[in-house]
């Protein structure tokens, strides 16, 4: 023990700190060769400390982070980087790689000039592992979500080609048989034949609609910025057209934006818009309302209508597949249309919910996202 | 001269549906029925059944339905379009599909056309005739 016993015991502190840590610690060199190293830097790298200290530190580092090392290195002494902290590869006793995290500072004299180098190591090889089989296991369920969208598509193509040949067959000769009989049929015959046609056409309409559904949830989005207002212009003035002698009150709010592919964002404004123009049958005119606001990083969008509305009891069905909760007579179609829809907000991580009590219309609030998101990868 | 129209398909229903919509839409040209791409070649290079045929006899369109037994509907395509003889046949796809996969690789391979068969009987009977007046009546054909 000297008379500069302050010194001294900050000195016996950092050394016994050293020794404690269980992160790897080491005393570097200007020359670059390892003159302390730490019991914890023994553990991480299996050699003992006589067996390095004098040797070249960068004998340790994996062949392909060496030039990285030596660049960060020089930059450090240079004092153009104030310290270091990556990840890098470490080569064990046994040859095999250490994945590491490694911080390195320059220590300096009382004058500033550079004395030694302290690097702080740790073992990251577990970790690193792990984020590697998460990312494999990720791109494999993609890949398996991929296959079956694709044999869903193939499926969809299959049952919407072979029924529609019949399809054709029961609806055309239904028709040929009323036109060539129809001296001979009294009125129950023809209301029997009006049923087979009308049957028929909801069935087509049916298969248009699975289309739909498998189309809209395997095409790969390409995503743009999409001007909301004029596509559900669009989709009024074609609801409008389609009906001429009804009356409309078609209002949307102008300059309403979302990020997202623009053929799905109109399918689904077609589907929820045709919804209002539909169960306002009774309505005159029939009034619908588009509007929306941003909040941050979404952008909330409303179709509203003043027609019959539905049961709030019965929400939670609403976009699922095939339920329907009106009858044909009510203007209830084949209970898929809602499930694309929520279908295609899913597909933008976005989301659909609904509102409404019965003869006072129905809210339908959509959740998309206003900008792209920063990291834009292959959707789910 | 009224040349055939060449119809190729394996559904005896849309066959007869056909049928009816040429009838209606008064068009005289005779309706060759194939049931098989392979048949369909055979009648437009004269061999097989066909060997007493006139291979310069082409008729005026085809009609062609992608999904056949045997020899499906785009080879018949690329087989028609490869041979000097029949590359400029007008031929019309007359299918149940619209599957942009189809209907790209049809155009690829040349189709003059492609419609899709509607499965309501008025809007069929009213795409077969246009169809045929377009073409036997409208379309000026090639010279023989």
């Amino acid at each position: 023990m000297s008379d500069n016993t302050g010194q001294d015991t900050g000195i016996d502190r950092f050394r016994l700190a050293m020794d404690a840590s269980g992160v790897g610690m080491a005393v570097v060199d200007l020359q670059g060769r390892w003159l302390e190293v730490n019991p914890a830097f023994e553990r991480i790298f299996g050699y003992q400390a006589a067996e390095i200290v004098g040797t070249a530190a960068a004998a340790l580092t994996h062949p392909d982070d060496v030039a990285m090392s030596q660049s960060f290195l020089r930059g450090l002494v240079d004092g153009q980087i104030p310290a270091l902290d990556a990840q890098k590869r470490y080569v064990h006793r046994n040859g095999e790689t250490i994945w590491a995290h490694v911080n390195v500072s320059v220590v300096r004299d009382g004058a500033g000039m550079a004395s030694y180098l302290l690097v702080q190591v740790r073992d990251i090889s577990a970790q690193h592992a792990a984020e590697l089989a998460l990312k494999a296991r990720a791109e494999a369920e993609h890949a398996a979500r991929y296959a079956a969208n694709h044999q869903l598509q193939l499926f969809a193509d299959a049952v919407a080609h072979d029924l529609r040949a019949p399809l054709r067959s029961i609806e055309s000769f239904s028709a040929l048989l009323a036109d060539r009989a129809s001296d001979r049929l009294d009125e129950t015959d023809r209301d029997y034949l009006a049923r087979m046609r009308a049957a028929a056409s909801r069935m087509s309409g049916l298969l248009s609609a699975l289309n739909d559904l498998a189309y809209v949830t395997r095409t790969e989005l390409k995503p743009v910025d999409v001007d909301l207002s004029l596509l559900a212009d669009w989709v009024g003035a074609e609801l409008q057209d389609a009906e001429p002698q009804r009356r409309a009150d078609i209002r949307v709010q102008p300059s309403l934006h979302a990020w997202g592919d623009e053929r799905l964002l109109k399918l689904m404004l077609a589907q929820l818009m045709g919804n209002a123009w539909k169960f306002s049958r009774e309505r005159e005119p029939i009034r619908i309302r588009v509007s929306g606001r941003r909040e941050g990083r979404i952008v909330q969008l409303e179709i509203r209508d003043e027609g019959i509305g539905f049961d709030m009891r019965y929400a939670h069905k609403l976009f699922e597949p095939f339920q329907r909760l009106h009858g044909p007579d009510q203007g209830g179609g084949h209970g898929l249309g809602l499930a694309i829809v929520r279908r295609i907000a899913e597909r933008h991580h976005g989301s659909v919910r609904a509102d409404s009590s019965p003869e006072s219309g129905a809210t339908f609030t959509l959740e998309l996202p206003a900008q792209a998101l920063v990291e834009e990868s292959a959707d789910a | 001269m009224h040349k055939e129209i060449l119809l190729v398909e394996d559904n005896p229903d849309d066959v007869e549906l056909t049928r009816i919509a040429f009838d209606e839409a008064k068009i005289a040209n005779r309706l060759v029925i194939v049931n098989d791409g392979a048949e369909a070649l055979d009648y437009l290079f004269a061999r097989g059944k066909y060997a007493d045929r006139d291979p310069d006899d082409l008729p005026s369109i085809m009609l062609l339905d992608l999904n056949l037994p045997k020899v499906d509907g785009r080879e018949v395509l690329q087989a028609v379009r490869a041979n000097e003889a029949t590359r400029t046949l007008p031929v019309v796809v007359l299918t149940t599909s619209a599957e942009p996969f189809d209907v790209e690789a049809s155009y690829a391979l040349g189709v003059n056309s492609y419609i899709q068969k509607p499965v309501d009987f008025e809007q069929f009977v009213w795409a077969v005739k246009q169809v045929g007046l377009y073409w036997l009546v409208l379309n000026h054909p090639r010279t023989a």
